[in-house]
This record gives C-alpha cells, sequence and structure tokens, in this order.
C-alpha cells in the first residue's frame, strides 16, 4: 500500500537526481523523473527503503516531452547562499 | 560565555564532567552520517558515542543538533541544504563539529527540521539556517543559508523556542500572553494556522491566533503538524490531520480531561504523556505495521470524513509502568520509562527500533543499552529523528 498521495506541486525538482522528490519517512527521498512520469508512472519510490508514494499529476502536463509543467516547479532549486 | 569560537574544548567540558557523567548511543538510519558513529551505514544496535555533555538534542530528517551544557551547538549528519549551519555545503559530516554564531551568546534552544535548522540565543534572538525553499528560515525570501543568519523579524522580541518540521517552523515567545506563537513555511496544510489559501507558504513570521491568555510552555512541529502544550496541561494541535481526521488551519484543542506534560508529533501519529506518566497516541494507522502492506490493508481506519477528532488511544503493553519521556521519528515511537527503561516500537526497517533487527514493532518493546549499570540515579532521555534513536543517559555525581 502507497505511503501516502503527493500532489506533483508538493514534490521538489531535484536537478542533481534529475527527478521530482518528496521526503521519505526514513530520511532519503521518494523519487520519480519527467521520463517515468510522461510514461504515466505514478508510484514514486524510495531508494533505500520499500516506501512508494502515488503522485497525482495531470498526465497532459507531461505529454509529448512538452514542458508546460515549468509552471508547477516548486522553488526548490535554489543556490545556497554562503553568507 | 563564548559560543562563536572554538574554545579549547577540554577545559569547558572538563568542568561539567566533574559533576555529570553522560552517555549517549545511536542508532537506526544512518547513511547521512547521523549516528555520529564516524561510518554511513544504518546500526540495528544501540553504539554507544563519544559526545560533549548535552543538556538538549534535537534529531531531524538526517541530521543531529545538539546544545551542549555551556550554551554551544554541534552538528553532524547531512548537511546538503545548508542545515548543519557551518558555512559550507557537505553532502554528510560524519563526526559533530562545532556552529559559529554572529553573535556571542549562548545559545539556549535548538531545533532540527526535514532540512532546516532553528537556534535560540539567551538573549531572545533566533536563528536559522538549511533549505529555505518554503519559507521555513523566515527571513522574507526563499534563499536557503548555510550559516546560521538572523531571522530579523524577532529582533526586537523574546525569542524562547523553536521547532522545525519538514517544510516549516513555529517560535515561541518569552513573556507573551497575546501575540506568543508564530509560523513560517509551507502552510498548505494549515501548519502555521489560517492564512490565504491560495497561499501556499509564507516566508515572514506570521502569529498563529487561537492562544489568547493561554500561557503556552512548549511547541513541536513534524511532518506538517504542529502543537504546543499550556502551563495546565492542554494540548493544542494544528496543521496536517492524523489519519482518520482533517486537516486544521487553527489550533484546536485536545477535548480530553488528561493533564499533558509532553508531546512527541510524528509524521501520521503523536505521542502524549501525562503527568500520571501514562501514554496515548493519536492517529498511529500505520504504527508497527508500515512495512507490512497485507496488515496495512487489514487495519485500515474506516473513512472518516465526518469523525472531527483524532482517535487517542492508551499505548498498550506498559502495564501500568510509568513513563518519563517519549519521542516521535517519522513513523516510530521511543519512551523512557521510570525505572530508566528505553522502550521503542513502530516501524523498524532501519533498525530506529535498535533491537537487533527490521521489523515492525506494534508494542513497547526493551532496547538493550547496556549491562551491569543500575539506572539508580540517572536520568534517560530519548531523541527520535526520521528513521533514527538517540538515548542519552546522565548521572549526577554529587547530587
Amino acid at each position: 500500500m502507497s505511503y501516502d498521495d503527493v500532489e506533483i506541486e508538493d514534490m521538489e525538482w531535484n536537478e542533481e537526481l534529475q527527478a521530482y522528490t518528496y521526503p521519505c519517512p526514513c530520511g532519503d527521498l521518494f523519487q520519480i523523473t519527467k521520463d517515468e512520469l510522461r510514461l504515466g508512472e505514478e508510484i514514486a519510490r524510495c531508494p533505500s527503503c520499500s516506501l512508494y508514494i502515488t503522485v497525482i499529476y495531470n498526465a497532459e502536463d507531461f505529454a509529448d516531452g512538452s514542458d508546460k509543467n515549468k509552471s508547477l516547479q516548486p522553488s526548490g532549486n535554489q543556490a545556497v547562499a554562503v553568507a | 560565555m563564548e559560543v562563536n569560537e572554538d574554545v579549547p574544548e577540554a577545559h569547558q567540558e572538563g568542568d561539567e564532567e566533574e559533576e555529570q557523567q553522560q552517555q549517549v548511543w545511536s542508532w537506526g538510519a544512518g547513511t547521512d552520517g547521523q549516528l555520529g558513529t564516524g561510518r554511513l551505514q544504518d546500526e540495528l544496535l544501540p553504539q554507544p558515542l563519544s559526545l560533549p555533555a548535552v543538556s538538549l538534542l534535537s534529531c531531524g530528517g538526517a541530521h543531529v543538533v545538539a546544545l551542549s551544557s555551556g550554551g554551544r551547538v554541534l552538528t553532524w549528519g547531512r548537511g546538503s541544504s545548508g542545515q548543519l549551519g557551518h558555512g559550507e555545503v557537505v553532502n554528510h559530516c560524519l563526526k559533530p563539529k562545532p556552529v559559529t554564531f554572529p553573535v556571542s551568546f549562548p545559545i539556549t534552544h535548538v531545533s532540527a527540521g526535514w532540512s532546516h535548522s532553528g537556534f535560540v540565543s539567551d538573549t531572545g534572538r533566533l536563528f536559522t539556517c538549511g533549505d529555505g525553499s518554503f519559507g521555513q528560515l523566515g527571513h522574507g525570501d526563499f534563499s536557503s543559508h548555510c550559516c546560521p543568519v538572523e531571522v530579523l523579524y524577532f529582533a526586537s522580541k523574546n525569542v524562547g523556542q523553536v521547532a522545525c518540521g519538514m517544510r516549516h517552523s513555529l517560535v515561541l515567545l518569552k513573556g507573551e500572553i497575546h501575540s506568543q506563537v508564530y509560523g513560517f513555511g509551507s502552510c498548505k496544510r494549515g501548519q502555521i494556522g489560517s492564512h490565504d489559501v491560495r497561499m501556499k507558504s509564507v516566508n515572514i513570521p506570521q502569529v498563529i491566533d487561537g492562544f489568547k491568555n493561554i500561557d503556552i510552555v512548549s511547541i513541536s512541529a513534524n511532518g506538517d503538524h504542529s502543537a504546543a502544550l499550556s502551563a495546565d496541561g492542554s494540548l493544542y494541535y494544528w496543521g496536517r490531520g492524523f489519519p482518520g481526521s482533517p486537516d486544521y488551519h487553527s489550533p484546536a484543542q485536545l477535548d480530553s480531561s488528561l493533564v499533558i506534560k509532553q508531546v512527541a508529533l510524528g509524521w501520521n501519529h503523536s505521542l502524549i504523556l501525562t503527568d500520571a506518566g501514562e501514554v496515548s497516541m493519536l492517529g498511529g494507522r500505520h504504527h508497527g505495521i508500515l512495512s507490512d502492506p497485507e496488515k496495512i490493508g487489514k487495519n485500515s481506519f474506516p473513512a472518516v470524513a465526518d469523525r472531527r477528532e483524532p482517535a487517542l488511544e492508551r499505548v498498550p503493553g506498559l502495564d501500568g509502568v510509568k513513563a518519563v519521556d517519549i519521542s516521535a521519528g517519522a513513523e516510530h515511537s521511543a519512551l523512557v520509562t521510570e525505572d530508566g527503561l528505553t522502550k521503542t516500537w513502530g516501524w523498524g526497517e532501519h533498525g530506529q527500533l535498535g533491537l537487533g533487527d527490521t521489523r515492525d514493532q506494534i508494542l513497547p518493546q526493551n532496547v538493550f543499552l547496556d549491562q551491569g549499570q543500575s539506572n539508580g540515579g540517572a536520568r534517560c532521555r530519548v531523541y527520535c529523528g526520521s528513521g533514527f534513536t538517540y538515548a542519552i543517559r546522565t548521572r549526577n555525581l554529587f547530587p
């Protein structure tokens, strides 16, 4: 059973992982790539444990490799200020 | 006392050790160095550690913030968002390392969230660092910081406590009875109280209404949950609903005659410790059955869109043994009995229960810390991070 249902807008784009992520209770991150979303995948898995979440998104936003989902990208990809 | 300098540790901590002897253990998820063992691996059994005397520990998603008895701060574990406050972004820090502050006041309160940290000085000033993507640092923007930066909103106020959740933060002021609790960061689930429903996050501290003339003595945040305790033992909770109850966009008082002296929030459950030493749980639908999909299906709560209060249930299996401390990880729980025994239960896939295996437990189980030492005169505390656990036993040598 899915640990949680999470809307894509609540996930963060992680440049390093090239995946949308969401915190996993084990401390790692649930992950799903744009390619997986384009294929209609709705399960985001954690690489460190057995848990997974169901991602809620509009398939059309990711269809045909179009970047219509840009407006959905959360602010999670900012540089860390060294100050 | 200096907090911004790496003062000679042996001398300072040595003075404290003359009065106290402290033992520290850690176990559970460790692949970000959060166990302080110097290794990047999970530990299924408690590992003894050597730390300077600690007066408060706060465990986050995969990092730890420790407050020394002298008001200095040490951090370790994952630092990929700057949450360690060491002035640089590091994937992980294997050993406790001091945090430098722009002021030289002792630090009196700390909190570790999922990927950010908060620190309160004895002069009532608040500092935050780490991931700021949701405004959870409170600086009026969405920047992240790898050094503690003062939250200027509180510059003329007297901050007493900070509590960091997954993507939000709470602040409790001292000596205020009206506008005493503030929140900032992600607000989608109501975790910083009522707000414009179109807003997903708030990067400037907002007063959380609902505490007028109530003497709030402590605040808690974990996951998307928030809670506060009043001096008379009432629990107020808001944010994401516990399984079976809706989200609360303003503080709700738990309808109970219990006098509550401590609350511990998980991601889907909450523990409550009463003044009589009894432990109860709110939510807890997944608790202890998380890695067994079949059981989760069978135990699923009925659809309860109409139920208003989360179910409050006594933690079974304690047989009348009183508890003196509680803590909650994302999906596991820990308590200390009045006899000084540490017990854990819940999700165990990373060894966070410290029982030598990765099984889940529905009932509290004894954790074996060491042998041959009686607990007489010792004070034990437990501290849970998302998927890991710390236990600290402090003995006064000259009571």
